[in-house]
């Protein structure tokens, strides 16, 4: 499902001016990152897309709804969103009761949530957590859950706000590992990130994000190739990108096979001199 | 971090201006003389002149009526009843309610009572709304105020507003996942019911981790401490004080005086 953002302007009922001119379009199935400082504005424009802000000024469009005229709720079955800290998500006795909340309140039939259900639990790795109370979980597994409790609703359209914060590496690559599995079912996936390496691997598209404004927008390797410009917002391209470029690589290189093969190409290039 | 964690109310005005103490005094104040007047219509007149004004004059107002609208005076009506009904004083009787007797001098006693709880409770809602807590406190312990004794106000004072801000952004992560919360009242409720325990253990963990804080500070050190923030206290809160002790024993005076 696409996303239309129409000079998207919003200002916090404290007088702060947090989005300053954004448009947007996002097609469907795409996967996009979102980058920039911190207060650069990121999460204040991911919550517009299900409406937990009204834009002061312009519009915003999932699908064919226009935000302003469907309510939070109607907008769930459209756009599922993470929040940054699980412990805002997550209020249910047990991890079972909190993944089937979302989709029972989509009102789908018994045996489709029963199906959704498992089918996260199984996604993240938490089958065997069911009966378990999700504040006696580790905050690793907590971030889980609420992954799980969002991938269950079966939305067209996912947002993830900062999903590897603070998580270990072996989280990281389960996290990967959900977003290629929605990449695969043609969901559009939004994934707000400080971490760039996350962001180069997984993302083919990267906006950068600047004191309420779009700075750069495009494909992830060219966008990641411009250290000056992403410097305005204080993101550093990955430590492979930039050695790439130290080593005079022609292409922007994203991961280590990708810097692999160049590499062996230059080394290539020289010795068949 | 942007939500409100207590009553008060930022605004520039005379009252937000003056020394914490004089407010507290004056709060005090406003309730001792409408306990101990001897004049029947002293509470009354209290809100109607001191209290109600000084909301205007504080540019408190709207969140001040919110809040005796919503609290206030339901409190005290409820009190005005049972007052009235149950209290046996006087043979005036006015009306019967099946064995109830309802007399001219209970009416008047108890809405003279519901009125003296207004005072003190919208007294003290004016005094949380012009005052930041924090600035009351480190002003109470400059004065002498045990810094435990502070700590336990402010931790009371806060943890409200704290659930409170908590309890909506679990909402909205609720609303986030199709509850629809224009929805009715009891479903509503339903949902909120599980958080009861997270909210209350997690306010419960966060006390202790900032007990842990300020004890990482020397918050039981036996040195005296200085502060950051100077908390100004002109001649004129000193006048308004002793104008104010003074009132107070003068109406504690006429209380006493045979007459
Ligand atoms: N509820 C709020 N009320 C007022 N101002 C807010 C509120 N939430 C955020 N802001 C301000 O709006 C600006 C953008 O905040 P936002 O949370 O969107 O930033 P962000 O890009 O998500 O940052 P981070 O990387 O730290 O999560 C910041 O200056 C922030 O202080
Ligand atoms: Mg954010």
């Amino acid at each position: 499902m696409k996303i239309e953002i129409n000079n998207l302007r919003f200002t916090y009922p404290t007088g702060l001016e947090a989005l300053r001119g954004i448009s947007l379009t996002i097609e469907a199935g795409e996967q996009v990152a979102i980058v920039g400082q911190n207060g650069a504005g990121k999460t204040t424009l991911v919550r517009h897309f299900n409406g937990l802000l009204q834009p002061t000024v312009g519009s915003v469009l999932i699908g064919d709804w226009d935000t302003k005229k469907y309510s939070v709720a109607k907008l769930a079955s459209r756009v599922g969103y993470v929040f940054q800290n699980p412990d805002e998500q997550l209020f249910s006795k047990d991890v079972g009761t909190e993944v089937r909340f979302g989709p029972r309140n989509l009102g789908y039939s018994k045996e489709k949530i029963d199906e959704l259900v498992t089918r996260a639990l199984a996604l993240t790795e938490l089958s065997n957590k069911t009966e378990t109370n999700p504040y006696d979980l580790s905050p690793t597994w907590r971030k889980m859950v609420a992954l799980a409790s969002v991938i269950a609703m079966d939305t067209p359209i996912v947002i993830f706000d900062e999903p590897t914060t603070g998580q270990d590496a072996v989280n990281v690559a389960r996290i990967a590992h959900v977003i290629a599995k929605l990449r695969r079912e043609g969901k559009t996936v939004v994934t707000i990130t400080h971490d760039i390496d996350f962001c180069a691997e997984n993302f083919e598209r990267v906006i950068a994000l600047a004191s309420g404004q779009v700075l750069l927008d495009g494909p992830a390797r060219e966008i990641l190739g411009q250290e000056e410009i992403l410097a305005q917002t204080y993101v550093d391209p990955p430590q492979l990108t930039r050695l790439g470029k130290k080593l005079g690589f022609k292409e922007t290189v994203r991961s280590q096979e990708e810097f692999l093969n160049s590499l062996k190409n230059s080394i290539d290039a020289s010795q068949s001199k | 971090m942007h939500e409100r964690l207590s009553f008060y109310v930022k605004r520039n005005s005379v009252i937000h201006d003056l020394n914490p103490l004089t407010k507290v005094i004056l709060t005090l104040a406003l309730i001792l003389i409408a306990f101990t007047s001897p004049w029947y219509w002293t509470p009354h007149l209290l809100v109607l002149v001191a209290i109600i004004p000084l909301s205007f004059i504080g540019k408190v107002a709207p969140e001040f009526f919110r809040t005796a609208i919503r609290i206030i005076l339901p409190a005290a009506g409820f009190l005005f009843l049972m007052q009235a009904f149950f209290q046996p004083v006087g043979d005036t009787v006015i009306f019967k309610f099946y064995f109830l007797d309802v007399t001219q001098e209970s009416l008047m006693f108890a809405f003279r009572n519901a009125t003296r709880v207004i005072v003190m409770v919208s007294a003290f809602t004016f005094m949380l709304l012009t005052t930041h807590p924090s600035e009351l406190m480190s002003d109470l312990t400059r004065r002498g105020l045990p810094g435990q004794f502070a700590y336990v106000i402010i931790s009371t004072l806060q943890i409200l507003p704290q659930m409170q801000a908590k309890a909506q952004t679990i909402i909205s992560a609720q609303r986030s996942r199709g509850l629809d919360t224009e929805s009715s009242f009891l479903k509503r409720m339903g949902s909120l019911s599980p958080l009861i325990g997270p909210l209350v253990f997690g306010s419960l963990a966060e006390v202790e981790e900032r007990a842990i804080a300020i004890e990482a500070r020397g918050f039981t050190s036996k040195k005296v401490k200085t502060s950051l923030h100077e908390i100004p206290d002109h001649s004129s809160d000193k006048i308004i004080r002793w104008g104010l002790v003074i009132l107070v024993i003068l109406s504690i005076a006429l209380n006493l005086w045979p007459s």
